[in-house]
């Protein structure tokens, strides 16, 4: 009871958290250097076709990856489609993870007639078929992978905003809340310097998760046009575009999927390790 | 009585989220380009036959007016027709919805305590041998395109060992298990990762809590902390994760549906969507709707029960 | 609560159910079980042209005419016709057929059913029986068909899909109910249940015309819109056939013991739609240099790993009078530079539209890769097939890869769908119109004498190739898989299963 800790403000230590950071961290950063690298690394034009070198397999001289359907080199196109999905990971992930984070603070701190219409909003968001709102969103705005973030934005904030409410329902009355509503601090100081600190690790650990489903979804949705066009190299894309010759051919699906677990794996450490450092300092 | 009055509260807050559904989806769907008629005619039907067909189904009325009379027969429980087959719509969502439900409480009821046991497990070695293999697998789950993961059992447990069917619902509840036991192993190997990694960060969190320590102080067994303290404080979270992706499902277990072949409500959302069949659209949306405001209730309820400083 | 125990529960009971099923092979399968992506919308032979139904209303209503396995026309509900001298009458005899209530197929009913395809506004497609000037019943067995003029194709036109024969009484006693469950049907299966966007289960019909048929207890048509799907049910034994199994896994299916997979000829052609309306391809020129910038052989090759045929001209290889000695365009890429440069093109950036159907994006990076090659440069937009059919139609595209297939072997209305300015469709929307190919099209129609019709389809396809109407691709067979527990089973090349025929072995 003695101490009232604003928890952000807690040092960093070193310690377990840091070594995920850092292997997290490097794997972003490597990939990062190999997108903007990419022409460099890959020698060769992802987008040039061969019609005497179709369904390489990986090993083959001047193709260490081997070849997709149409001749195409498989590394340059891993390489190249980084710099998309790096993008897509951040596009697709930052905007709904504000408005969710601010919606979710907002809803669960007010409580009353405001949390309930907001609520309400989140069920009708999360109830509407979110292919409905693809068809309309290449009807009106085009297909393309820019108006696949709108989609993505105008749906993906639920999930944020459902999580944040639930996370401070129970911090609100925790005791350090309280202690710093009798210290007479205001609302908007309590939620972004005592409550949004100690809701970060959740909401992080489930931002990787959404990273991740974004990079996914976005090749389930190209049937109806959402998402990159073809024949732009994209790691979800590569994968959908190889779905019919993963039998025989496996490498075009089998080194996107890496790459992208890869990538993946590298935001899920960076936000273990957070979770991590960030956890020490939580009450 | 407070619980009875905040339920009501909420069942009649239903109306205008039904009502907001109803109209957006309404507006949408109609505004996208895509002419049901011309799908349904094929690809050498004459104009005049698309514009005849059209008037007969009253599709070049007035978006309005379209409106009004769906709500019309809706308020008189009528979801009118499917603009492809012209059988009710009521009828068709019916047809599907027993395998969607079927597969989802499948899903459940395999991942829920997998992803319960494994988060124990992990949280109670954290930073162990056992912790890390069990991140490890929940990184992969996680990281796994679902399609690949579904063919691949497909494949291998359907087609080489022959120990299950590849496609289908079959008939009866023990033929439904047999049927939908790959689609449903398919859509856990992401579910549980990613009930498991939520859990399991609540877990260690609140394993760290005052109150915790507190209670280790008195020398109380860890098992016994573990199961009255630290499990029911850490559910919350995953619960409303839970929520969220079960609601998710009944909309979106379209890829498992698609490559199992499976009669659920997701083909035929991606049927309907494809062939612009805007009655079932509107009727399925409706649906889905009202089973995510059930679900979200569902876990409003057990979250009051499980911490009584929620509120409904 | 513990929570340790109850997941063990639950486990435990998963795993104890499932055991007993652990037990390779299927219970006894009497029904022959087909899947295809193309769903079955309306069991009504008048209300719609797409490939689904298509395959559905052949099982359910027969023709007057029928094709066998040759694919030579021969005697259906008709057992006799004759046609008058001037070849514009022609007097069918019917069998003694009955619907599968047991009622008789009468001459009132085939005058009402072909009269309905062709007068009714919601027709979908009428143009097989646009030449018909009067269909009447002479005596409950003899039907008397009279022409505006002599037109060849008829005969062929009336075993087209929607000249089925449908029961005027019930149609007129349901109206369109009479279509959405238990429809009185002709051909050799009745409705047992239909599950719409799922499977349409046939039941023979008990009154079929044809003694002995169907040869097996009954059929399920099933929807399975995923290729790996169907593969995987054709290997798992769930589907006695499939149609469309991927090009690249047909080599292997092939060599799978208890899998056939013939590779039947089928009307299907693939193509590039040129937009005549838009800028650069209204120029004759460009459209030219389009088609001599691909190499059509090496596309045939990488689209169908060597097992379809280069298209050489604007019609599917396997119709009728289909001039296989034409040479069609020839890759010549120096060509196709010079061609645009006589043409003023400047380089401005086309827009290629493609729709969601399997292989299409493949095929798309194709032509783009060579067309950049000779200095177009292409964008592709892929949308699905609602956005599609808005667009092209609308004349909202430069180019559009797709494909299309005749629904009978006469290649009368293939012309007039993508090929003629002044028949309806715009030259399947390319908006393509030579006064000349317009004429010749009445022409070849009203022409009786075989050899003299070969000659104007030839001309036909000879000015429409070289003025690049569409782009001729390719002529792939149909890549329908067949388990070895059905026989007697195959395609025609217009998409009607021989259904009928087939058995399954014990």
């Amino acid at each position: 009871m003695t101490d009232i800790p604003a928890p952000a403000a807690r040092p960093v230590r070193i310690g377990p958290g840091a070594v995920e950071i850092a292997l997290g961290g490097g794997i972003i950063l490597a990939w990062l250097t190999l997108a903007l690298g990419a022409p460099l690394f890959a020698g060769l034009d992802p987008n040039a076709i061969s019609f005497t070198a179709l369904l390489q397999p990986p090993g083959t001289p001047g193709h260490l990856l081997g070849t997709d359907h149409i001749g195409r080199d498989v590394l340059a196109r891993v390489l190249f489609a980084a710099r998309i999905d790096i993008w897509m990971g951040v596009a697709g992930v930052v905007p709904p993870l504000l408005i969710g984070v601010l919606v979710g603070l907002i809803s669960g701190y007010a409580g009353g007639r405001l949390d309930a219409v907001m609520m309400r909003l989140v069920d009708i968001t999360v109830a509407f078929p979110f292919f409905v709102l693809v068809i309309a969103i290449v009807g009106i705005l085009g297909p393309g992978l820019g108006n696949y973030f709108v989609a993505l934005a105008l749906v993906g904030w639920v999930s944020y905003a459902r999580l944040m409410r639930a996370e401070v329902m129970v911090l609100r009355n925790k005791e350090f809340v309280t202690a710093a509503k009798v210290l007479g601090y205001g609302a908007p100081t309590i939620l972004f310097r005592h409550i949004l600190p100690n809701t970060l690790t959740a909401v992080l650990v489930y931002a990787t998760t959404d990273a991740v489903l974004v990079l996914l979804a976005g090749a389930s949705l190209g049937f109806l046009g959402l998402g990159v066009q073809p024949p732009t190299p994209e790691w979800g894309a590569m994968i959908a575009e190889g779905q019919p010759y993963v039998v025989q051919a496996w490498w075009i699906c089998f080194f996107p999927g890496l790459a992208a677990m890869s990538l993946c794996l590298g935001f899920i450490l960076l936000s273990d390790g957070f979770s991590r450092v960030l956890g020490a300092g939580r009450r | 009585m407070s619980l009875f009055s905040a339920l009501g509260q909420r069942l009649l807050q239903l109306i205008p989220v039904l009502i907001g559904i109803s109209v957006v989806s309404f507006l949408l769907v109609q505004l996208s380009p895509g002419d049901p008629v011309r799908l349904l005619l094929g690809d050498r039907a004459t104009a005049e036959a698309v514009a005849q067909v059209r008037e007969r189904y009253g599709l070049d009325e007035p978006l309005l007016q379209q409106y009004f009379t769906y709500v019309g027969n809706l308020i008189q429980g009528d979801l009118g027709r499917s603009i492809r087959f012209q059988l009710p719509v009521g009828d068709l969502i019916l047809d599907f919805l027993p395998a969607t439900l079927f597969l989802i409480a499948y899903v459940v009821v395999i991942s829920v305590p997998a992803a319960v046991l494994l988060a124990v497990a992990a949280a109670r070695s954290q930073g162990g041998l056992v912790d890390q293999a069990i991140r490890l697998f929940a990184v992969v789950g996680m990281t796994f395109p679902v399609f690949w993961l579904a063919l691949m059992m497909s494949r291998f447990f359907g087609v080489e060992l022959g120990w299950f069917p590849v496609s289908g619902y079959g008939e009866g509840f023990v033929d439904h298990l047999h049927h939908l036991f790959l689609p449903a192993v398919s859509t856990s190997a992401w579910l549980i990762p990613l009930l498991l990694r939520n859990l399991r960060a609540a877990l260690i969190e609140e394993m760290q809590a005052d109150h915790v320590t507190a209670s280790r102080s008195k020398g109380l067994g860890e098992t016994y902390i573990f199961r009255r303290h630290v499990l029911p404080n850490s559910v919350l979270p995953t619960l409303n994760l839970l929520g969220l992706m079960i609601s998710f499902l009944i909309g979106g277990s379209v890829v498992v549906e698609i490559v199992y072949a499976v009669p659920g409500l997701g083909s035929l959302m991606v049927g309907s969507v494809v062939g612009r069949d805007y009655y079932v659209i509107q009727g399925l949306t409706l649906v889905y709707a009202l089973a995510t405001v059930v679900v979200t209730l569902t876990v409003d309820i057990l979250s009051t029960l499980i911490d009584p400083r929620v509120k409904l | 609560m513990n929570w340790h125990r109850i997941a063990a529960v639950g486990l435990a009971t998963a795993l104890a159910l499932s055991a007993p099923w652990i037990v390779p092979g299927a219970a006894a399968q009497e029904s022959i079980r087909i899947g295809s992506p193309y769903r079955t919308t309306t069991l009504d032979p008048m209300r719609s042209a797409a490939a689904g139904n298509i395959e559905t209303f052949g099982q359910l209503y027969s023709r007057l005419l029928r094709r066998n396995a040759q694919g030579e026309l021969e005697p259906g509900l008709a057992e006799s016709w004759e046609v008058s001298p001037d070849g514009t009458t022609v007097t069918l005899k019917l069998r003694d057929a009955k619907f599968s209530d047991g009622s008789p197929i009468t001459a009132d009913d085939v005058v009402f059913s072909l009269l309905r395809v062709r007068d009714d506004k919601e027709s979908a497609y009428p143009a097989p029986l646009q030449q018909l000037k009067d269909a009447k019943a002479q005596d409950p067995k003899t039907v008397v068909l009279t022409l505006e003029h002599p037109f060849a194709p008829f005969l062929g036109n009336l075993e087209v899909f929607n000249a089925g024969i449908v029961s005027k009484a019930d149609v007129e006693k349901r109206g369109a109910d009479a279509f959405t469950k238990d429809p009185l049907t002709s051909g050799p299966y009745a409705v047992s249940e239909w599950r719409p966007n799922d499977r349409l289960v046939l039941k023979p019909n008990p009154n079929y015309w044809r003694e002995g048929y169907p040869k097996n207890a009954g059929a399920e048509l099933i929807e399975v819109p995923d290729q790996n799907t169907r593969v995987s049910m054709m290997l798992s034994g769930e589907l006695d056939a499939a149609r469309e199994m991927p090009w690249s896994q047909v080599a292997e299916l092939q060599g799978r013991e208890g899998l056939s997979l013939p590779l039947e000829p089928s009307t299907v052609i693939y193509m590039t739609l040129l937009n005549g309306k838009k800028p650069p391809f209204d120029n004759v020129k460009v459209r030219q240099a389009a088609a001599h910038a691909l190499d059509v052989a090496a596309i045939t090759q990488a689209m169908s790993f060597g097992n379809a045929k280069p298209a050489n001209t604007t019609i599917p290889g396997a119709l009728e009078f289909h001039a296989a000695d034409l040479p069609g365009v020839a890759y010549d890429p120096e060509k196709a530079k010079a061609l645009l440069a006589e043409a003023g093109y400047n380089g401005e950036e086309v827009t290629m539209l493609i729709s969601d159907i399997a292989d299409l994006d493949k095929l798309a990076a194709l032509i783009q890769a060579q067309w950049q090659a000779v200095g177009i440069p292409s964008k592709i937009e892929k949308v699905d097939r609602g956005v599609w059919w808005e667009r092209v139609p609308g004349a909202d595209y430069h180019a559009a890869p797709s494909w299309w297939y005749n629904e009978t072997l006469d290649p009368d209305l293939a012309v007039r769908w993508a090929l003629c300015g002044t028949c309806g469709t715009e030259s399947f929307y390319t908006f393509y119109s030579n006064p000349k190919v317009n004429e010749l099209t009445e022409a070849a129609a009203a022409e009786l004498d075989p050899a003299k019709r070969r000659e104007l389809y030839r001309q036909i396809q000879e000015i429409t190739t070289n003025e690049v109407a569409q782009i001729p691709l390719y002529y792939p067979p149909f890549t329908n898989a067949y388990g070895a527990r059905v026989e007697g089973l195959s395609m025609s090349p217009a998409l009607q299963w021989s259904l009928e025929d087939a058995s399954v072995k014990n």
